[in-house]
């Protein structure tokens, strides 16, 4: 019998712990100044972090549709999110403050009209509810490089694919800019490139995992709050929190695209009676909310985590929190575990010399 | 229609050469909908119009080294930030090929393609409504002059027209988010006759 020359697929997930984000926005600065520094890229944030509750980025996304009907199966119309939704990407009168003679009297200022503007974390830590139980978290979001890809099959030029790592990668050479994988993303996580008429979204950083490298959102997260990893390796934190645990899950999974980026839920501080006592049976964000985001099986992924906790502070041992709190650092990366700093560069040439 | 032997500034819409030649009416209907390519598309738009730019005017001029169309059509004024207007000229790559699915896989379609606020045109080959693989752009023209709530855009390319033959047009409204398979389409091919 002639052996399967079948090249195996697999899926790389990210898992991010909503209890250890705290918004500092270094993975979207990583990922800002790696990737979308060209021409057509100033309003891109390919990894953005949004504040919960809120409207994020693009603007109010989550009702922008998209997705399909996981009854019929039939892809959904969705919204296609606008320049003026993404926002930001502003000039500033950086001439006027720093050379205008106006010391003490302008300021610095985005230069686009005041009622529209808008931008990748606009409504930073505003989130809901009223003092003393107003409450938020952060959400770091990013192309869920989904099982699913309705961005892939919306497509009329073909110029999406997905990877052997399971990434979805687009070809700019195919993609005429027709936008139809930015209506049909319910994450609402393409970009469109004015400039240079392309789609453009996460790409995994796959020359990084190509050479051993966590993308740069992991790498750089100073919090140890995100995890990368295939989905099918058993000893990787990614398939225990995802599929042996299931506390990590994913955003919107009504959506029917099957997204790869998972998140462990947010656990919140109890409620305040109006005496100021605690009400010890409430969270302070509400179960419903978080359900409307991660899914029914929010409740019990909360519970698990409760336990777990209470049990080490019995004096017991968890290897869920060992996991999570991430003692060794490496252990976030999976197999992407090379120092960049190691690589060769002899053959590299900085994009900023490209002519 | 005849291609007018003439000299002058022909890639210039508003050029005072075109205006000794007659235009050719054009009528144009919408691009298949069961022939765009994804569902997502057939989903969306089926209950959607669009297509609807009824009639392009078309003039074809040479100066023995390239073939000139100066196409010309009514702009639909409803501003859109995202989708651009954009027109084509049309030509069949195997003799001939499907007008109303923008060519399919055995007889594609060349297409030189304008598209308002693109920075050169692109020579494309369609094998279905928006199926279409950039080729290279080498030597194709096109200037675009909205005026009079009109285009007026002129494709220019090589004119080794006794191998096109006949010509076709295609014509997108960014004001209804056309673009892709979904445009306005000739119904017929039009011969072309050197002068």
């Amino acid at each position: 019998m002639p052996a399967t020359t079948e090249a195996k697929v697999r899926q790389l997930a990210w898992v991010y712990d909503l209890n250890k984000c705290i918004g500092c926005q270094t993975c979207s600065v990583a990922c800002k100044v790696l990737w979308t520094r060209d021409e057509g890229e100033k309003h891109h944030w390919w990894m953005s972090v949004n504040t919960m509750p809120g409207l994020g980025t693009p603007k109010a996304w989550e009702q922008m549709g998209g997705g399909v009907d996981v009854v019929t199966g039939k892809p959904l119309p969705g919204h296609q999110p606008t320049r003026e939704e993404f926002g930001g990407g502003f000039d500033y009168n950086y001439e006027e403050v720093f050379y205008g003679g106006t010391a003490g009297k302008a300021h610095l200022e985005p230069q686009a009209p005041r009622e529209n503007r808008w931008a990748m974390n606009w409504d930073e830590d505003q989130g809901a509810g009223e003092w003393p139980n107003s409450y938020y978290f952060y959400l770091p979001r990013q192309c869920n490089h989904c099982s699913n890809p309705v961005c892939m099959t919306a497509c009329p030029t073909g110029a999406l694919h997905k990877t052997d790592d399971g990434l979805v990668l687009r070809d700019e050479e195919t993609c005429m800019g027709d936008r139809f994988c930015m209506e049909a993303c319910p994450y609402k996580k393409v970009y469109f490139n004015y400039e240079r008429h392309v789609g453009q979204q996460c790409i995994g950083c796959y020359p990084r995992i190509e050479a051993g490298v966590a993308p740069a959102c992991v790498r750089q997260c100073p919090g140890r709050a995100v995890f990368i990893g295939y989905l099918d390796d058993e000893d990787s934190p990614v398939h225990k929190l995802v599929r042996e645990w299931k506390i990590a899950l994913p955003l919107h999974a009504e959506a029917g695209t099957g997204p790869n980026v998972y998140y462990v839920p947010p656990l919140s501080p109890h409620r305040l009676n109006e005496d100021m006592s605690i009400d010890y049976d409430t969270p302070r964000i509400p179960p419903e909310y978080l359900e409307s985001l991660f899914g029914p099986a929010v409740h019990d992924a909360l519970s698990r985590l409760k336990v777990e906790m209470q049990s080490v502070r019995a004096g017991g041992t968890s290897e869920m929190l060992t996991t999570l709190i991430a003692y060794k650092w490496q252990e976030l990366l999976g197999p992407f575990t090379v120092d960049p700093a190691t690589l060769d560069r002899s053959n590299f040439v900085p994009v900023d010399s490209i002519t | 229609m005849k291609v007018a032997k003439l000299a002058g500034t022909l890639a210039d819409p508003s050029s005072a050469a075109w205006q000794s030649l007659e235009d050719v009416r054009v009528p144009l209907a919408p691009v298949a909908l069961e022939a765009q390519p994804t569902e997502y598309i057939r989903e969306t738009w089926k209950d959607r119009d669009y297509g609807q730019t009824a009639e392009a005017q078309v003039k074809a001029a040479s100066d023995g080294e390239r073939l000139y169309l100066r196409v010309e059509w009514a702009d639909d004024p409803v501003p859109n930030r995202e989708f651009q207007d954009a027109c084509s000229a049309i030509f069949p790559t195997n003799g001939s090929g499907v007008l109303a699915t923008l060519g399919n896989a055995e007889k594609p379609l060349a297409l030189w393609f304008w598209e308002d606020g693109r920075p050169g045109p692109l020579r494309l080959i369609s094998s279905g409504p928006g199926v279409v693989q950039k080729d290279a752009a080498a030597s194709l023209g096109a200037k675009g002059v909205l005026a009079d709530g009109r285009w007026s855009v002129v494709l220019s390319g090589p004119a080794d027209v006794t191998e096109k033959r006949k010509v076709a047009l295609a014509v997108w409204n960014g004001s209804r988010d056309e673009r892709a398979g979904l445009a306005a389409v000739s119904q017929e091919w039009l011969p072309l006759e050197m002068e």
